[in-house]
């Protein structure tokens, strides 16, 4: 996949240059501009994979799209601008035969011989908050780009790392994690505002993003008129 | 007041399938650098857009007597002896054209004194300023885009007839023609691409075009495959503004509408 990062990092868009017969797979309503030589699709399951209905039942839960946009070049040098809805970040992340777990709403586009499966819950199982913490895993072997809310920061984790859970962004599944308190106690984790943390153990590359639509979002709404 | 209505004619029907014409325009994109002032001088002043893309500020020079028009609430500060006055400009016609256009009735407009001055301007939200010159040229902006413009330039609201009913994301647009200097704003980065053949955008990132262009509000070609109406409501791109022909659109990066969508949730809920 040939791409091209613009206006980073807080008014990002990839621009992507597809040759014929090219295909990626994108978020529903990422797309901004494109040229005119594409066959769209939309379909309820990654391209050429298994799946149907019931995975696009289980991606709609996992906070993404029940369906995905499916832009196939159809002549040489076809350019496709996408974006996400939030101000943030792009990164790139290529995958040869691992897999990354995806925050539901980061997961922005794909190449072809990427699954996109929402039936991991590893995670998503250890949160009672409900919110906006589901998954999604990206297997196989192509490119992906992923947004955040906010900056994006690597860590290449080699032995234990302590990250809150607001600001997990996407993380190779070669780390194991543990839910927990920040602090010593649950009183004090919560009243230190950090409430849950993830604690990621063993070597691996974890994102993590510097702000959390949650916070941003109870920040905005007690100032805004009731519904 | 608008001698282009007949090639402006509503266009709402559906485009046939994209065939995939091998002459599809090859859009060069000069904003790779989309952090770089830009910067210039013309006969009527002199200007430096900085801070782009996300907090973009633009510094206008003027020589004494001259003027800049511009929206209400957009400038930041001036020249103590910049003289701003608030007024309807063009007559109650024009006006309403603007107002119709997504742009106040009001326009403030600031003449240099003495010495000459400076004004710095911004838009409301985040975003980028992006610059036009026009020769006897014009463009057409998307609703609220317009910022200011110098003498020279006349603005007119344009009703989209079925064009703009269509497009939920409020293609209404406001022409900009004559010979002078326009700047507009948009929430997210402001990205020029240069069209030759053809060229699809979302309506809700349109910023601006050339009226070189030919346009028109479609569903993403190929997103009908076999009649199929519900991929086009399923697919989520909406509608979007197809054009055709060589010149320079504008595109915007992020929407308000978006931003809105995420805090929506979020508001209280009525106690009763």
């Amino acid at each position: 996949m040939q791409y091209d990062l613009i206006a980073r990092p807080s008014m990002t868009v990839a621009k992507m240059m597809l040759q014929a017969g090219e295909t990626v797979t994108c978020e529903v309503g990422a797309m901004v501009a494109m040229s005119s030589g594409f066959q769209v699709e939309t379909t309820s399951r990654s391209k050429g994979g298994a799946g149907g209905f019931r995975k696009g039942i289980k991606r709609m839960f996992s906070g993404e799209s029940y369906f995905l946009n499916h832009f196939t070049a159809t002549a040489p040098e076809q350019m496709l601008m996408v974006g996400p809805s939030m101000l943030g970040d792009i990164m790139h992340h290529s995958l040869s035969g691992g897999s990354l777990v995806v925050q539901g709403s980061s997961w922005l586009a794909s190449s072809t011989g990427i699954e996109i499966d929402t039936t991991w819950q590893g995670l998503g199982k250890a949160f009672f908050s409900g919110e906006s913490m589901f998954w999604v895993k990206c297997s196989g072997t192509g490119d992906l780009l992923i947004n955040s809310f906010g900056a994006i920061h690597e860590i290449d984790v080699r032995g234990e790392h302590v990250v809150d859970t607001g600001h997990i962004v996407a993380f190779e599944d070669t780390l194991q994690f543990d839910i927990g308190k920040a602090g010593s106690s649950w009183i004090g984790s919560f009243l230190g505002g950090e409430g849950l943390v993830c604690k990621f153990k063993g070597q691996g590359k974890l994102y993590v993003q510097s702000h959390n639509p949650p916070s941003f979002g109870k920040l905005l709404g007690p100032k805004l008129r009731p519904r | 007041m608008d001698d282009h209505s007949i090639d402006d004619v509503v266009e709402a029907e559906l485009v046939p399938e994209n065939g995939g014409s091998a002459s599809v325009g090859n859009p060069s994109n000069q904003a790779a650098d989309a952090s770089e002032p830009i910067c210039g001088q013309t006969s009527q002043l002199t200007y430096e857009i900085s801070q782009r893309p996300d907090f973009s500020v633009l510094k206008v020079d003027l020589a004494q007597g001259a003027k800049v028009y511009a929206e209400p609430s957009a400038m930041v500060s001036m020249s103590a002896d910049m003289h701003l006055k608030a007024g309807f400009r063009g007559g109650v016609g024009r006006s309403l054209g603007r107002m119709l256009g997504g742009e106040s009735l009001v326009v403030n407009t600031f003449t240099a004194q003495a010495g000459g001055g400076e004004i710095l301007f911004a838009a409301g939200a985040a975003g980028d300023i992006a610059y036009k010159r026009l020769e006897n040229s014009s463009l057409y902006l998307q609703r609220g885009a317009y910022m200011l413009n110098t003498e020279g330039i006349d603005l007119t609201g344009k009703w989209q007839g079925a064009k703009g009913f269509f497009s939920g994301e409020g293609l209404v647009l406001l022409k900009a023609s004559g010979t002078g200097d326009l700047f507009f704003n948009s929430y997210g980065a402001i990205l020029p691409i240069d069209v030759t053949g053809d060229f699809i955008v979302d309506t809700g990132y349109v910023v601006a075009f050339e009226d070189t262009l030919q346009y028109r509000v479609t569903v993403l070609p190929g997103l009908r495959t076999a009649g199929k109406v519900k991929s086009f409501f399923f697919g989520g791109e909406g509608l979007v503004c197809q054009f055709s022909g060589t010149g320079r659109v504008w595109v915007q990066t992020r929407q308000v509408s978006s931003f809105l969508a995420f805090a929506n949730p979020y508001r209280p809920t009525k106690s009763n």
